[in-house]
């Protein structure tokens, strides 16, 4: 999974991938393997290349953490690629009908709405399953589904265009 | 004594209910409005609403307190620190209602509670007492001429003042005019009182103090020393027992002037001598507290006294045990206060909730805390949460298992101080034991005690929000089986994660 972090103001380029029972993490460019464990609560111990650190990780919900580690508190922003784009470009085209694409290789499990669907900004449209994980893709906008491209079952490559919202 | 009422809150209320019930006791506490499910009242057999939030309205309500003590059928009043505990007048409505004020008697509260008589009494003792400081003054040219007959560097100091209010130093003849006018305002509106004096200024002190106990028979006894040098704002943060210059010389000296002085009022209970110790060895009484301390765990974990049932046995009539006078500390311990403040940001005071408490464990660590996870940490109240004191059979072993247990402790929901101490077991001036009462906010304003950057380099929360993320992406999607198709999701399925998704979208509220 590709992810934009912003980080005190820096935007950080993340790829995120499950390794053998852990994860991969490549924050710009340095890879991490990182092991991560539920320590109660909202705790976290990340073994990362083996050397143990504590964390514990609130979520808004809407992609904003809240991580305190031993050097203080740090709120993160996670985007995907995609809404990162969107978010950098809403200035300049304001509305209009936006194509959704795959981020990364996988094959559509399930549709969640229809063809001329109204969706909110963060509804769910479709499953993709990617690395035997399924992720959910989002509408980052709130609009009309004018065109669904893909049915389930059907495998895509990342950067295939997947349904298209209309934010008029 | 069959029930004892503890009028105070916080850490050291539940530091007394637990002696209490060691003692098949039963604990009575108060409580405002807001402390209605705090650790004292979960602790205790029985608790009592006194007022609302506001210390005026509850913890400080005297005649309400003796009226409930009698009502309840308590036996005592156990007073803590701060409020009512050294306040000669509540002694006495106490006595003359028949229940045993735990404290000395109302008319050595006074007279130690007044720095001037003190000096005076302490001084006819034969204690040795900072040059200056006989009167009270009336105005500004008495201070001058005080001032001038001293030499500077001057202190100002509150008569009726503690915990550094309407303190101020004055290091030449032209700043006193203000200095005067800011101390006795000060005064006034910290004490009722604006009557101020003058003493000579010790320069790079070291604050010392030695625990005395005292029973109705009249003996006296030093528990010897506690070091109490990191301070900001003339409010102790970090103490330890013995203090790391001191020579049996000097404490056989320090602990004889601290019974003469408890001695010269008649002292029966728990009470702190307070000294300063210049750069040449010098001592010079300060003032009595006539209360149990703050720090006074560092004393019982080096002679294994527990003062607060030494207190009780002595309210009770008891006579102390012969041993304890000539008791020698037996290895370190070290206090560090658990303030909810920003250390970085003035001290300034950090409300907020408890969301997440993890204390220390394990070898040598004692946790005297008066707030659980969910506590609401208000502005009513001193924003001291609780101290952490750790011992160790030297002062080596004590910081290392100080830093040890710093490192276990985890409190969230508000800042707190132990940042500073984690920076200051960095320090070489504190690990090396070179102290002295301006340290502190000295090395605070140089920055040599800043924040030391955890792992350089590594981008710890890049990578946790990024795992956090992809879990959370994932594991909503794994409601969906894999390989069918959204025409199948059965409704239940679909009910919830819409629920999901609303929650989700509601935002503004953090959750795990």
């Amino acid at each position: 999974m590709e992810l934009v972090i912003l980080d005190r103001g820096v935007e950080r380029h993340v790829l995120i991938e499950r390794v053998r029972g852990g994860y991969r993490v490549e924050v710009d460019g340095v890879s991490h393997e990182v092991d991560q464990a539920r320590a109660g609560g909202r705790l976290r111990s990340l073994l990362i290349e083996g050397r143990q650190h504590e964390v514990s990780v609130l979520s808004d919900g809407n992609g904003r953490y809240r991580v305190v580690g031993t050097a203080g508190e740090e709120v993160l922003e996670v985007r995907d690629p995609l809404t990162h784009l969107a978010q950098a470009g809403a200035d300049a085209a304001a509305t209009g009908v936006k194509a959704v694409t795959a981020y990364m290789p996988g094959r559509v499990v399930a549709l969640l709405v229809s063809e001329g669907d109204l969706v909110e900004a963060g509804q769910g449209v479709l499953v993709l399953e990617a690395m035997k994980m399924e992720n959910e893709i989002r509408s980052e906008v709130a609009g009309v589904v004018s065109q669904i491209l893909v049915e389930p079952g059907q495998s895509v490559e990342g950067g295939d265009p997947l349904f298209e919202i209309n934010d008029d | 004594m069959d029930r004892v009422l503890v009028v105070n809150r916080g850490e050291i209320a539940v530091r007394v209910v637990r002696a209490l019930r060691e003692l098949n006791i039963r604990s009575a506490v108060v409580y405002s409005t807001v402390d209605r499910a705090e650790l004292p009242v979960l602790l205790a057999d029985e608790a009592y609403w006194i007022g609302e939030a506001s210390a005026s309205s509850s913890y400080l309500k005297a005649q309400e307190i003796v009226d409930l003590a009698k009502e309840i059928g308590a036996d005592a009043i156990h007073p803590g620190y701060g409020f009512l505990s050294e306040n000669a007048a509540f002694a006495g409505s106490c006595q003359e209602a028949g229940i045993t004020f735990i404290g000395p008697t109302p008319e050595a509260i006074a007279s130690m509670g007044s720095k001037i008589e003190s000096r005076r009494l302490v001084r006819a003792a034969g204690v040795p007492v900072v040059p200056g400081g006989d009167d009270s003054l009336p105005d500004l040219t008495a201070a001058e001429r005080e001032a001038e007959k001293i030499g500077y560097p001057v202190m100002l100091k509150a008569t009726a003042g503690g915990g550094g209010k309407g303190m101020r130093l004055v290091r030449s003849a032209d700043q006193l005019a203000s200095a005067f006018r800011a101390a006795r305002s000060e005064a006034e509106a910290s004490f009722g009182d604006d009557a101020v004096y003058l003493e000579k200024f010790v320069e790079g002190p070291r604050h010392i103090e030695i625990q005395i106990l005292g029973d109705l028979a009249g003996n006296v006894f030093s528990l010897g020393e506690r070091e109490c040098s990191l301070q900001r704002r003339h409010q102790k943060v970090v103490e330890e027992a013995p203090s790391p210059i001191m020579t049996s010389e000097l404490r056989r000296r320090m602990g004889e002037a601290a019974v003469d002085a408890a001695r010269s009022v008649g002292y029966t209970g728990a009470g702190t001598v307070e000294f300063l110790l210049d750069r040449h060895g010098d001592f010079y009484f300060l003032e009595v507290n006539t209360r149990l301390q703050v720090e006074h765990p560092v004393t019982e974990l080096v002679t294994g006294v527990d003062l607060v049932e030494a207190q009780l046995r002595i309210a009770q009539g008891e006579d102390l045990d012969p041993n304890w006078e000539s008791m020698l500390p037996s290895g370190h311990a070290i206090e560090v206060r658990v303030y909810a403040e920003d250390p970085y940001r003035g001290f300034a005071p950090s409300p907020g909730t408890i969301d997440l408490l993890r204390l220390p464990e394990g070898p040598g660590v004692r946790n005297d805390f008066g707030v659980r996870e969910g506590s609401q940490v208000t502005i009513n109240y001193d924003p001291m949460l609780g101290k952490l004191i750790v011992w160790g059979r030297n002062r080596d072993q004590a910081l290392r298992r100080l830093g040890r247990a710093l490192h276990e402790l985890r409190i969230e929901g508000v800042q707190t101080t132990a940042s500073l101490y984690r920076e200051l077991l960095r320090d070489p001036d504190f690990c090396a034991g070179r102290l002295d009462i301006e340290m502190l906010e000295r090395k605070i304003q140089s920055g040599e005690l800043d924040p030391t950057p955890g792992d350089q380099g590594l981008p710890l929360g890049a990578i946790a929000a990024a795992i956090e993320h992809f879990e959370r992406v994932t594991q909503r999607a794994v409601s969906f089986p894999a390989g069918r198709e959204g025409s199948s999701v059965s409704g239940s399925r679909l009910r919830w994660r819409e629920q999901a998704r609303r929650e989700a979208l509601r935002g503004g509220s953090w959750s795990l």
